[in-house]
């Protein structure tokens, strides 16, 4: 584990160095207070550290002030060496966010045990942190499919519209629905249909770009928005979108199942003063219209509310 | 090996507490030597021009240092210098001072001394 020393007294410094290096640390040794803060506050910095209390410029505990202001990063754990032995004085350094003290001249048992558990506490904090991110996952992406989930895709549509009627900017939102999904389900299971579903899901994901989102809008329906989607670009991208599913069968775990989807798209630079339930409301039409119109094709909204379907190559049926 | 006095430089102390890693005592020794003359000269210049704030904080470095090598009774005597700072009471500094040269001198004396057999 890297750690940090830092030390003015060179005497000092080459024994704390020479004694964690011989402990298996990989040992970042600096001359004082400036050099430490600026270390410890890069964000793949030492998340370990020995500080002088007694520095120039920036004695020990400034430096844990300086690194405790920084809240974008890991914990780090800092022990402040000192031959200040008044009970104020250890009251103040704790008080500056240092986890520990360590009296000189130091007992190299002691210093070792102490980094332990300075050790098992950033081992604890990086459970935690794993575990709150985990957690923030599964509540912000569908178990299923790993795309997000009905309720963050809806907020960044809502984000989206406002930034694009804000800048007068143009984007697309495409409702998809996977055809015959039912049948693939009673025909051949749900475990098969989760199969196709998550296939779906990374064959939309792969064919949009990085800064477009995805979303599981419902059971067989996805919602995609694309940022800053011009009207010309629009009906292509959708077009390439939809042939992502329709052009190469699904390989399931009882073989290749040729699977389409119907798609609604809506697109403008000029958004109006609809709420995102009125746009979603017509998007969904148009969806509809694609299915009624044979499924496999796209339909997109036009503003006199009537919607006008893209003949797409022949349906196929769902085998 | 050559021991030095207990008193001035307790070599069985240093060496217990790196392990006996007798290079690193000898690295060590080193490093002081080549950087207490600068130490002790601003020392003396602090004391000189009646600057409590930098006796302080001089013979606070100084303190560190001798504890780190086991140089209790020079420690103890910056540690002196240190309260005298502290509590900027001028007159005590200067024999504080003279003390501290004595009792640094037999230090270097006793540091030339020791030699490990390889």
């Amino acid at each position: 584990m890297k750690i940090l020393i830092a030390d003015d007294d060179p005497v000092s410094r080459r024994l704390l160095e020479k004694t964690l290096l011989q402990a298996g640390y990989d040992v970042l040794a600096v001359p004082n207070g400036m050099a430490a803060a600026e270390q410890l506050c890069k964000q793949d910095g030492p998340r370990l550290a020995l500080l002088d209390w007694e520095m120039p410029e920036l004695d020990g505990p400034a430096v844990c002030r300086e690194v405790r202001k920084k809240k974008d990063q890991g914990y780090v754990y800092m022990i402040l060496l000192t031959s200040k032995g008044l009970k104020t004085d250890i009251v103040t350094g704790l008080g500056s966010g240092a986890d520990d003290y360590l009296t000189k001249p130091f007992d190299s048992g002691e210093l070792k045990a102490r980094l332990r558990t300075g050790q098992r506490i950033l081992h604890l904090e990086g459970r935690l942190v794993e575990a709150r991110e985990n957690m923030r996952f599964k509540a912000t992406h569908d178990a299923l499919t790993s795309l997000f989930n009905r309720g963050v895709i809806m907020e960044l549509l809502g984000r989206e519209i406002s930034r694009s009627r804000r800048e007068r900017a143009p984007t697309a939102i495409l409702l998809c629905d996977v055809d015959h999904f039912k049948n693939v389900n009673d025909t051949h299971g749900h475990l098969i249909g989760d199969e196709v579903l998550r296939e779906a899901a990374r064959r939309l994901l792969l064919s949009v770009r990085s800064y477009d989102y995805v979303g599981r809008y419902g059971g067989e329906e996805f919602l995609i928005i694309l940022n800053n989607c011009d009207p010309v670009s629009a009906p292509r991208r959708a077009e390439e979108i939809r042939r992502s599913l329709s052009d190469t069968p699904v390989l399931t775990s009882i073989g290749p199942l040729l699977v389409t989807m119907s798609m609604g798209v809506h697109q403008t630079a000029n958004w109006g003063v609809q709420s995102v339930e009125e746009l979603l409301h017509q998007v969904d039409s148009a969806m509809y219209a694609a299915k009624a119109a044979g499924r496999n094709r796209i339909s997109f909204t036009i503003p006199s509310d009537t919607n006008h379907v893209v003949p797409s190559e022949t349906a196929r049926s769902l085998r | 090996m050559n021991v030095a006095t207990p008193e001035v430089l307790n070599l069985t102390e240093l060496l217990s507490r790196v392990d006996n890693d007798q290079e690193l005592v000898t690295e060590l020794l080193s490093i002081f030597k080549s950087v207490f003359p600068s130490h002790l000269q601003r020392l003396s210049d602090a004391v000189a021009n009646e600057k409590p704030q930098q006796v302080e904080a001089e013979s606070h470095t100084l303190k560190g240092m001798l504890l780190n090598l086991s140089a209790a009774r020079a420690a103890a005597i910056a540690a002196d210098l240190e309260n005298l700072g502290r509590e900027k009471k001028t007159a005590g500094m200067s024999d504080a001072l003279t003390a501290f040269q004595r009792e640094a001198e037999i230090l270097l004396l006793q540091m030339e001394s020791i030699e490990f057999q390889q």
